[in-house]
């Protein structure tokens, strides 16, 4: 976002705080790999052993242990596959022998896809109920909306996909592919109608949180002293709603969206197993079927990645939207702030109404 | 929802063994005779064989991705090597071999040597002529210790030092120690199909099979074009063959129905009737003799006594076994594999249900009150579960453990002390290789019985049909009375596909449909 | 903290009537099947009829029987999961809003960490390497949903222990202990109770999640979310085998998100 700085050449204030957030999510994600380095030593299995199957004899498999390095102690097993991965090599997969990267680029690609998909469908959706139900507060259409929306907010996610998989797999209803199986021949986007059911079925689960926060963020605008003061000086009540209240209902919405992400990617995984979606999630799942260490490695090093990327880049987009952090001189004064949002949006049932 | 689907269908269908095509349908005559039904398990499609067009076969693989390795397949590799690789034979219908890319292969007198020939003319994928180094390299590649393929425990007594070139398409195989192994056709037919020297499963995966590799997603799919120069002539049909790999059975009866893929290969038996009242739908089933069972460790106690082994074996009600564990699709079974094989000991009678006798055994082992854990794969859990159930009625505990394959088939796969087994249809040394023969590949029962291994040595040098009749005879009865195995059912393998396809029939293997160079799809 | 006044709160009303209704047929379900969990009495996948209104599962154990039985290991999972991870993350993350600066930032950090990792996604490979024994996977959901409890009790600590009245309390000489569970803790209780009620809901989701990825509680046991694993195979032939215990989860999370709402929204009420 350009910054109106005209009268010095300083960046922005918050590029240092951005910097030091930046830091923090490396951090994360190094100590989260180091963790899960360790943790997957401990699974029972040998990869040498998952190389030549079970039926080789044990000289081979020895050879194979220190070919792979596999009888050096673990730290330096770590160290080493950490400085391949800084190189931008995850290693060889134990099941398919195929580089990891390469595996987990076409796998990543598709699920962002669906990630993709559902935030079209949700945001949009999410705030249309959220700004149309805190306008009719307390009416009759609010009151059977949101029970609706507890009662999907209840429902595990993957029953919901299982329904849509029954629905759709009956003859009667045979409009839309029930399973996904893409064709990586072609380009995702020629293949569109695979992705409608999973990014439906984890639209219905993400859309109650998100429409409710939206619809309680209004209400809390809607009811604050500016708004009254507005309303008091004559201000039409369109221009109340959609130029000062929506865009500072709008910052606690950035944050949800970022935690809907996160809890989305546990979701997809569910998601993607029942559609036979190809995505990071189905292997992952497979991976830790198969024992295939790096390629558990890598996804985990992936989904990671991904989600302190994700809540950088809502972290940034709060201070960007709230004019009163992003003119801030001091980060301390953003830090501050920040807190005060995440503890809010950390609470959404304390939230309800 | 089709809720007609009939409960009683395995009653009385169980022990119609054999008579594949009569068996099937009436298997299928049991479910509901008033739906919509394909001319499901008769014989071959009418009409003659179609070219061109994309044949998209459904393959289940579970979590493994797989590989496109000739002498060392993993997940669906076993299916795509149909695809990729020829051998010097081929199976028939009946589990019995023919010739295949071998125009002679037999052995000598004593069977302490074969000496096998290609036809003339053959080539490799990549335009190679195929020729003898071609053919040793094969085999040694598929013995390789270093490749540790886990099927080269099958050709195990192939001498690697003392193969022979004759001459530019004749080679000599002997064995070890001046050994003699005579059932090398259906042992090498298996996992020997012929590639050129300088192969490689990753970077040059070519062989002389009907299709060649065009490209290969390991976990997803693998698509491959028309080999011209295939040694069949006019084979294959279609244009392009397209293997796609999937997790579960639910989504891929969908894709079928959906017209996404064109065969399923190895369906569900739960999912026969729903396939069955699809009219646009074939479904074939294939009366196989590969048995399901369970491997009961003789190493171990208390399975150690002869007695409990009788008494588990007795105890086990095959009929419900068949009925709930193969959903009524399979036959029941005698503790004894290969039925088919010529030298099969049918005066074995069969193995009565028969609580109280295994009861009194039990007491007389002094086992009354046993309790048992049965390690099982999530796949083969059913009849894990169905046979708890009924030893529970014989006082004894089955407490049945799920592992991941990759646990159930690790260092410990020969330390179970009861796991479930089964082996594909093959001839009765084929089999006995795969499970409790001497230098068998993967013996969870550890059974070792002298008489019985001398017996298993003996029959696997002897040619001549009437003497070794006699010793697989004697050996049969070894396993019928003391054995480590409890074969409770033969199963049957049903595949599913569009009425679109043609040339997939029936047949007493498990693989009718991977015969991928007789299959066609009227694409018009 | 709470009066009779709940109970004129409708959403606890309905949700408590819910629940109850859930606990009551898990608990006594086990009494009242016609058949044992494990016992084969119907052809394999079964229709439903006059004898199993439910009609068979997978092995033709009687469908019916198997959802009065299944039900009391979900329940005590996720109740046990959810309430190890509300003392264990309550007890944490007092400590870091009471603490000094440095065990404050250690408590936060790791929070911080762990939340960064999809919860479903660490659940499944802790399982993956311990085994799927119950009270292991119980373990993993709580240590899973543990942070969360920590950055909302410790939000809610620092909150409260920054008005006057333990300010007063600290001014009077009151030890720090007596501060905390005199003063604050009642006062970061009603969120606390709210969170609970959430996690119980999201706990039955994992739960059932687990167990039909194939993770959770193991065969021949009857339990909801492993019947819907079980029989998903048969959805297309004898669906009520999936449907029955799926709408029993979906209705037990419902019940208990409804709870949670209505203590959420009584108190804000009370708060007023």
């Amino acid at each position: 976002m350009p910054e109106p700085c005209a009268t010095s050449h300083r960046l922005p204030a918050w590029l240092p705080w951005f910097i030091g957030r930046l830091g923090y999510g490396l951090l994360t994600a190094w100590v989260i790999s180091l963790v899960v380095f360790i943790a997957t030593q401990a699974l029972p299995s040998d990869p040498a052993r998952v190389i030549l199957g079970p039926d080789a004899p044990l000289e081979s498999i020895q050879t194979l242990r220190e070919q792979l390095g596999l009888n050096r102690p673990i730290l330096l097993q770590y160290l080493s596959w950490l400085g391949q991965v800084l190189h931008g090599d995850l290693g060889i997969s134990l099941d398919s022998n195929q580089p990891v990267a390469g595996i987990i680029l076409a796998r990543f690609g598709n699920t962002l896809a669906l990630l993709g998909g559902v935030l079209l469908v949700v945001v949009p959706l999410a705030l249309s109920i959220g700004v149309s139900l805190a306008l009719r507060r307390d009416s009759r259409l609010d009151r059977w909306a949101l029970s609706a929306l507890i009662f999907l907010k209840a429902t595990p996610g993957f029953l919901l996909a299982i329904g849509l998989v029954l629905l759709f797999s009956m003859p009667q209803f045979s409009l839309l592919p029930a399973v996904s199986i893409l064709d990586p021949d072609k380009h995702l986007w020629q293949q569109l109608e695979f992705l409608l059911l999973p990014i439906l079925a984890l639209s219905l689960s993400s859309l109650p949180y998100l429409a409710r926060l939206v619809r309680a963020s209004m209400i809390e605008a809607l009811e604050s002293d500016y708004v009254s003061a507005a309303r008091l000086r004559g201000v039409p009540e369109w221009r109340i709603v959609w130029r000062h209240t929506l865009p500072n209902a709008l910052v606690p919405a950035v944050q949800g969206v970022a935690l809907t992400l996160r809890t989305l990617i546990g979701g997809a995984l569910l998601a993607e197993v029942i559609f036979s979606y190809p995505g990071i999630g189905t292997q992952l799942n497979t991976a830790i079927q198969m024992r295939d260490l790096p390629l558990i490695q890598g996804v985990v090093l992936v989904i990671t990645l991904g989600v302190v990327a994700i809540n950088l880049l809502a972290d940034l987009l709060t201070v960007l939207l709230t004019p009163r952090l992003r003119t801030a001189r001091r980060v301390t004064l953003i830090q501050r702030n920040r807190r005060g949002i995440q503890s809010w949006w950390r609470r959404p049932a304390a939230k309800a109404p | 929802m089709p809720h007609e689907f009939s409960r009683r269908i395995f009653l009385g269908n169980s022990l119609a063994v054999g008579g594949g095509l009569l068996l099937g349908s009436s298997l299928l005559g049991g479910c509901d005779a008033g739906g919509p039904a394909s001319s499901a398990a008769a014989s071959a499609r009418p009409g003659t064989p179609v070219h061109g067009g994309r044949l998209r076969v459904g393959i289940i693989d579970g979590d493994q991705a797989g590989n496109l390795d000739a002498h060392k397949p993993s997940g669906g590799g076993i299916i795509r090597g149909w695809a990729l690789y020829s051998k010097f034979w081929e199976w028939n219908d009946d589990v019995s071999t023919r010739l295949g890319l071998a125009e002679f292969a037999e052995p000598n007198a004593d069977a302490s040597a074969w000496t096998i020939r290609i036809k003339p003319g053959l080539e490799f994928h990549h335009g190679k002529s195929i020729g003898a180094d071609d053919m040793l390299f094969s085999i040694l590649r598929l013995t390789d210790p270093k490749l540790a393929s886990p099927f080269a425990g099958l050709v195990g007594a192939i001498d690697r030092q003392a193969l022979r070139k004759l001459d530019e398409r004749t080679i000599e195989i002997r064995f070890k120690q001046g050994r003699s192994f005579f059932p090398l056709d259906e042992t090498l037919i298996a996992f020997g199909g012929i590639v050129p020297t300088d192969y490689d499963p990753v970077s040059n995966p070519v062989g002389a099979g009907p299709y060649r590799l065009k490209r290969f997603v390991p976990g997803q799919r693998a698509l491959f074009s028309r080999f011209e120069n295939y040694y069949k002539p006019n084979q294959p049909y279609a244009d392009e063959l397209e293997i796609i790999e999937f997790k579960d059975q639910v989504s891929r009866v969908a894709a079928l129905r959906a017209g996404q893929i064109d065969i399923a290969s190895g369906v569900q038996a739960e999912h026969s009737a729903l396939l069955k009242a699809d009219p646009r739908l074939q479904l074939v089933v294939s009366p196989t003799t590969s048995f399901s069972g369970f491997n009961l460790n003789t190493a171990k106690a208390p399975f150690q006594d002869e007695r409990v082994r009788q008494a588990f074996r007795l105890l086990a009600d095959r009929q419900e076994l068949v009925g709930r564990g193969l959903n009524g699709f399979g036959r029941i079974a005698n503790d004894l594999y290969s039925p088919t094989d010529p030298t099969y000991n049918h005066a074995i009678a069969q193995r009565p249900f028969d609580l109280d006798q295994a009861r009194s055994l039990l007491r007389q082992a002094g086992q009354t009150d046993l309790r048992i854990e049965l390690t099982t794969t999530a796949n083969e859990i059913n009849a894990a579960l169905v046979f708890a159930q009924q030893a529970k009625k014989a006082g004894v505990q089955v407490k049945v453990t799920p592992v991941d394959a990759s646990v159930f088939n690790g260092p410990q796969k020969e330390q179970w002390l009861m796991s479930p087994g089964s082996t594909p249809a093959r001839g009765f040394l084929a089999t006995g290789l795969h499970n409790d023969a001497p230098l068998a590949i993967y013996n969870r029962s550890n059974f070792r019985d002298e008489r019985f291994s001398a017996l298993f040595t003996q029959a696997l040098g002897q040619p001549d049909l009437a003497q070794r009749k006699q010793l697989v005879h004697e050996a049969q009865a070894i396993q019928h009375q003391r054995g480590g195995l409890l074969i409770w059912g033969f199963t049957d393998v049903l595949d599913a596909a569009s009425n679109k396809v043609g040339g997939l029939h029936g047949e007493q293997t498990t693989f009718a449909s991977w015969r991928f160079d007789s299959l066609w799809l009227n694409h018009a | 903290m709470f009066s009779a006044s709940v109970w004129r709160e409708p959403q606890i009303r309905r949700g408590g009537l819910v629940t109850l209704a859930i606990v009551l047929l898990a608990l006594l379900g086990p009494w009242l099947a016609p058949h044992a969990a494990t016992d084969m009495v119907g052809g394999v996948y079964g229709p439903p009829s006059g004898e199993a209104p439910l009609g068979h599962d997978f092995l033709g154990h009687d469908v019916v029987s198997r959802l009065l039985s299944g039900g009391v290991s979900i329940l005590w999972m996720s109740l046990a999961a959810a309430a190890i991870a509300l003392v264990l993350g309550t007890a944490l993350g007092l400590l870091a809003g009471l603490s000094r600066q440095r065990l404050d930032q250690a408590i936060t950090w790791l929070a911080d960490v762990w939340l960064a990792f999809p919860d479903l996604i660490l659940v499944l490979l802790i399982v993956s390497m311990l085994g799927r024994a119950p009270w292991l996977i119980v373990m993993t959901v709580a240590i899973a949903f543990t942070p969360g409890v920590i950055r909302l009790a410790r939000g809610s600590a620092v909150a409260v222990a920054s008005q006057e009245f333990v300010e007063a309390a600290q001014m009077m000489g009151f030890s720090r202990t007596r501060i905390l569970l005199r003063e604050i803790l009642p006062n970061v209780l009603t969120p606390l109770l709210v969170h609970f009620g959430n996690m119980l809901t999201w706990g039955v989701g994992m739960l059932s999640g687990l167990s039909f990825l194939g993770y959770g509680v193991a065969p021949p046991a009857a339990d909801w979310g492993l019947m819907i694993n079980e029989n998903q195979a048969g959805l297309l032939v004898q669906p009520w085998a999936v449907l029955a215990p799926a709408l029993l989860i979906g209705v037990f999370a419902y019940g208990t998100n409804i709870l949670a709402e209505g203590i959420a929204r009584h108190s804000a009420g009370e708060r007023k």
